[in-house]
């Protein structure tokens, strides 16, 4: 029995129990390298379920939306399940809120190429960190030996080779917010570049309020990011985002010790909304 | 000729009259008041500096910084009370994490380390707060203007297929190399 008869067989189960009143997995589309996010509340839907190495889409950011239904069951691997971490910990929905079915994951392919993912390339933590049962086993596989090795490529260009770097990448940016919109940090009711009134971020697209934005997107998230790579995967400009990301993340590491957010529900707060008296001091 | 002037000889395109901005973001309880002594005490320093007051250096927003940097500024400073002596208690320890991270992403993207800086300043040292803005002023001089893009550059559009052949042309997310196979 695989995992994905397992994952039909549970939703059905616990669709038709009353258990949950939504689940959320994956379907194929046309062929079987095309799969979308799934929500289903009818238990004859259980079939159209899919669990494959084209399940691309981390589901985290659905539990949110769809939270408000009632209990909703869900499938996660690591990445999806860090996410939801996240969303209890940042008190977005509770733990009583959600079923988890956990599965271990290898690593999703590009449909096209049929290769690993960049996110999955990276990933530290293939087997889910919570869950209620796990479908299959843990996959268990070996983590990758340099966590900051973009990072530490851009940090030995020049100071200007850096600058245009940037400056690249903003020119790209469309600023269609899917990056945002991805991420299972992002969970403000109101995001500030929806705030017109305030205009935080003006409306142009140039490089001045992409530069702005993609900042105040990175400090936001810094010390509750949880490396899941979905912002670089849903950028349709492909732009390196996770360098932004991981910077910060590497500063934090260097700087406040060594840590890895949303691991555990009772994890200790973030490093950005603490503080120590003997951190080190540079404004002096 | 000092390193300054020889610096700022050696830019290309940067008039003579050109002077720099610079934007002091400080804490109205500690560097607005050292700011203000300064003032009384008829301390002379550049006139190139703008002094914003904030509540407190735990206010200093980064969006602040971005925002300043893209509306034409050379330089920003942020000014606050000496860690221990915040009047909110705790709001410096805040900006001093928030800003250690903030500097380092700033030069990450390529910004001079000078351009954005970070001290404490209290209510009684005006001297400090003088010869600060006094530093600042002249790293960013010899730096020059900030030349950050602000707009997007121009670039050709790819050319667009015309004719039958793009009308016959199969969309390669409908046919996958193993169906067509």
């Amino acid at each position: 029995m695989t995992a994905q008869d397992t994952i039909r067989a549970r939703a059905r189960e616990l669709l038709e129990n009353g258990e949950v009143t939504t689940f959320i997995g994956w379907e194929s589309g046309r062929f079987e390298n095309q799969t979308t996010p799934l929500v289903i509340t009818d238990a004859s839907d259980a079939d159209k379920l899919v669990c494959n190495e084209y399940c691309v889409n981390t589901l985290a950011k659905y539990a949110r939306d769809v939270v408000t239904r009632g209990k909703v069951g869900m499938v996660v691997r690591g990445c999806d399940s860090r996410g939801i971490v996240r969303l209890i910990n940042d008190q977005v929905i509770n733990r009583e809120d959600v079923y988890l079915i956990g599965v271990g994951c290898a690593g999703v392919r590009d449909r096209k190429t049929g290769e690993l993912l960049k996110k999955c390339a990276e990933c530290r933590h293939g087997d889910p960190v919570i869950c209620d049962e796990m479908a299959g086993d843990a996959a268990g596989r070996p983590q990758p030996s340099e966590r900051f090795k973009e990072v530490h490529e851009v940090e030995l260009m020049t100071q200007p080779e850096r600058s245009r770097y940037f400056e690249g990448v903003y020119a790209k940016c469309i600023r269609c917010y899917a990056c945002r919109d991805v991420c299972p940090c992002c969970t403000c009711r109101e995001c500030f570049v929806d705030q017109r009134r305030e205009n935080w971020v003006g409306k142009q697209n140039n490089v001045a309020e992409n530069r702005f934005y993609s900042l105040t997107r990175v400090m936001h998230i810094a010390d509750r990011c949880i490396e899941c790579g979905e912002c670089e995967r849903a950028c349709p400009m492909g732009l390196p985002l996770m360098k932004l990301n991981r910077k910060v993340i590497k500063d934090l590491n260097d700087l406040f010790g060594e840590f890895e957010s949303s691991m555990t529900l009772d994890e200790e707060p973030g490093k950005l909304i603490t503080y120590d008296l003997v951190d080190c001091e540079e404004f002096m | 000729m000092s390193v300054v002037e020889a610096n700022k000889t050696a830019q290309v395109g940067v008039p003579d009259s050109w002077e720099p901005k610079v934007i002091a973001f400080c804490c109205h309880w500690c560097t607005y008041t050292g700011a203000d002594l300064a003032g009384l005490n008829r301390m002379n320093y550049p006139a190139n500096v703008r002094v914003l007051r904030i509540p407190c250096s735990g206010r200093m927003n980064p969006q602040y910084v971005i925002e300043a940097l893209n509306k034409g500024c050379d330089g920003v400073l942020v000014c606050g009370c000496h860690p221990g002596d915040c009047h909110y208690v705790t709001g410096n320890y805040y900006a001093r994490r928030r800003m250690m991270i903030f500097k380092r992403l700033l030069e990450y993207e390529g910004l001079e380390p000078e351009r954005f800086q970070v001290r404490w300043i209290s209510g009684a040292e005006a001297g400090k707060f003088r010869d600060t803005v006094m530093s600042v002023v002249e790293q960013v001089r010899a730096l020059g203007p900030l030349n950050l893009t602000r707009e997007i550059p121009q670039f050709e559009l790819p050319a667009v297929p015309d004719g039958q052949e793009a009308f016959n042309a199969v969309p390669e997310e409908v046919m996958p190399e193993e169906v067509s196979a």
